[in-house]
């Protein structure tokens, strides 16, 4: 049987001869284990079993313990046997986001704010102390300082901090001059050089443009394929992946058996390789589950036999850093296909059941 | 100014009531702020005293340079703006987070790739061994354009470089390691002074 040595075993031992006694017969025809591997069984509630009586099943699946004092009347005959039960490891394997969120309309105004405000505290700029005087480069600033009208900075738009009108530092509502876009437009056109090293203005054909940053929304975001890793910069990606085909077919998070010579971090870093390849620089962020789900188990209505083992998955959860999910044609796991998926976009690919189990291990926006 | 409730609460004025405490007295019970009946004398104002109160400094604003808005592009296009003095409105950096081999381990491309077109370091391996190769070890590596004799040849310096590596690896303590270097080479020439040179000399002569 279960090879765990010690105390704990010693607990199992007497534990299992007190269900026996007391559990109906029809778990002593079954054999759980198929095969010679061996896999863990439910017996996270066995140690407590003394101070802790567990609960009718319903209410044990949700992992609440009752003390025996406050149980009326203690249960013995509906204690679910952990046979009942199979322990799998699974792993939500997470890209984080590569850029910053956009800003609320709230923080643009916020920010252009302080801009004017500290406008108002800072000493005023002194150009001669950056520009050799009737350089170049000195022309080109005073061409762009007067197209602002005097205002050194580009970014707050039409604003003397030493004027008659300093108190008005604040914008409508709508205002572009706020807008991040615009700002960045902004300083975009002021990078470009527009007078010559000979001193004259360069005309508008003939100004070299300066190179633009690359977009917050990439081609895999236009062209909707969740393959891709570079799509939705701005919010973490979770890997699914797909089990079966045609009806069968099932969304899921990888995950699979934890076998006794196993923990759970080495199970699903194993589930991983196995499901996705071995082609990624992965990162299990910690021992400890990050979401758990269970799934009842089934018995006959007639006779009270089990008919299908119940499943408790703990999920682990993984960064991918570099490399992509490989599949080849004998996979392992049976994964057919993978997505990248957001968290607004999970909630219609994973089992309706699975979503409220791992739903707050999610980011929060 | 309106009726705040500052103003219409005042802390009551102890100033008159107080009794004036007398140098001489080292502990002077304190009079009942509020005078009974029977002693109704009022004690007179007290004085300015002579030592000065300092009640508020004036602290000047601190100077702050102009500062500018600054966008900043990365190596991979990314953008942010940041805060500078710099009046360049578009900084590009060309070497980053996003293209050093630091942050990117399994970059192949950002890998330092061996060049040897010319056949130098080949050259350079054949006469002096692979001891100065960083990566690989000592004896490990083999130069791809060197041939099979070369490659036993290399295999002897090899076996030669490997050893004082070997040497290095039987000192167990960082005191073994310090007394193995103090002791005196007897290989090395010179390592006298003149005067001692001379005497030696002096006494072969005799």
């Amino acid at each position: 049987m279960m090879s765990a040595p010690g105390r704990g075993s010693a607990l199992l031992r007497k534990d299992l001869r007190s269900v026996h006694s007391l559990v109906t017969t029809e778990d002593t025809d079954y054999d759980p284990r198929p095969d010679s591997r061996h896999f863990y069984e439910d017996d996270s509630a066995r140690s407590v079993h003394d101070e802790y009586p567990r609960l009718p099943p319903t209410l044990c699946h949700r992992g609440i313990y009752l003390r025996r004092d406050h149980l009326p009347t203690t249960t013995p005959q509906t204690a679910p046997n952990p046979r009942h039960y199979t322990i799998q490891a699974g792993i939500i394997l997470t890209r984080a986001p590569l850029l910053t969120r956009e800003q609320t309309p709230f923080e643009n105004a916020f920010y252009l704010y302080q801009k004017r405000l500290n406008e108002r505290l800072t000493a005023p700029f002194r150009p001669a102390f950056y520009f050799k005087p009737d350089t170049a480069l000195d022309l080109d600033w005073r061409l762009k300082l007067r197209e602002r009208h005097g205002v050194p900075a580009k970014d707050i738009g039409r604003y003397n901090p030493r004027g008659r009108m300093a108190w008005n530092d604040e914008v409508m509502v709508g205002s572009p001059v706020c807008d991040p876009e615009n700002i960045r437009e902004k300083l975009l056109a002021d990078a470009e050089l527009r007078v010559s090293e000979d001193g004259e203005p360069i005309p508008a054909e003939d100004r070299v443009p300066v190179e633009r940053p690359m977009p917050r929304r990439t081609e895999a975001d236009e062209k909707r394929d969740t393959k891709r890793l570079d799509r939705a910069l701005d919010k973490t990606l979770y890997l699914v992946v797909k089990k079966g085909s045609g009806e069968q077919a099932r969304w899921e998070f990888p995950c699979g058996l934890v076998t006794t010579e196993e923990a759970l971090h080495e199970t699903a870093a194993r589930v991983l390789a196995e499901a996705a390849g071995v082609n990624m620089n992965t990162w299990i962020v910690g021992r400890v589950p990050v979401a758990h789900h269970v799934v009842a188990p089934e018995f006959d209505e007639a006779t009270g036999a089990l008919r299908n083992r119940g499943t408790k998955i703990f999920y682990l959860k993984g960064r991918i850093l570099a490399g992509q999910v490989t599949l080849t044609k004998d996979n392992l796991r049976g994964v057919t296909d993978f997505q990248w998926l957001t968290k607004d976009e999970l909630n219609g690919v994973i089992p309706r059941d699975l979503y409220p189990s791992v739903r707050n291990m999610f980011e929060l926006r | 100014m309106g009726k705040l409730p500052s103003t219409l609460l005042r802390r009551p004025c102890l100033t008159g009531r107080l009794p004036t405490i007398s140098p001489g007295f080292t502990h002077t019970p304190l009079a009942p702020l509020i005078p009974s009946p029977a002693t109704t004398t009022i004690t007179p104002l007290p004085t300015l005293r002579p030592t000065q109160v300092r009640h508020a400094t004036f602290i000047p604003r601190h100077r702050r340079p102009y500062q500018f808005t600054q966008l900043v592009q990365l190596s991979d296009g990314s953008t942010f703006t940041v805060r500078t003095t710099s009046p360049q409105a578009l900084y590009r950096s060309d070497k980053d987070s996003r293209n050093h081999i630091l942050w990117n381990p399994s970059e192949a491309s950002l890998r330092n790739v061996e060049v040897d077109e010319a056949g130098k370091l080949a050259a350079f391996r054949e006469r002096y061994g692979t001891a100065w190769d960083l990566e690989g070890g000592a004896g490990k590596g083999a130069a791809p354009a060197a041939g099979d004799k070369d490659a036993a040849g290399k295999k002897g310096e090899a076996k030669d470089a490997a050893a004082p590596a070997q040497e290095e690896e039987q000192h167990d303590s960082l005191v073994d390691l310090i007394s193995a270097f103090a002791t005196v080479d007897n290989s090395v020439k010179g390592g006298m002074s003149a005067k001692a040179q001379a005497k030696l000399e002096k006494g072969k002569k005799k």
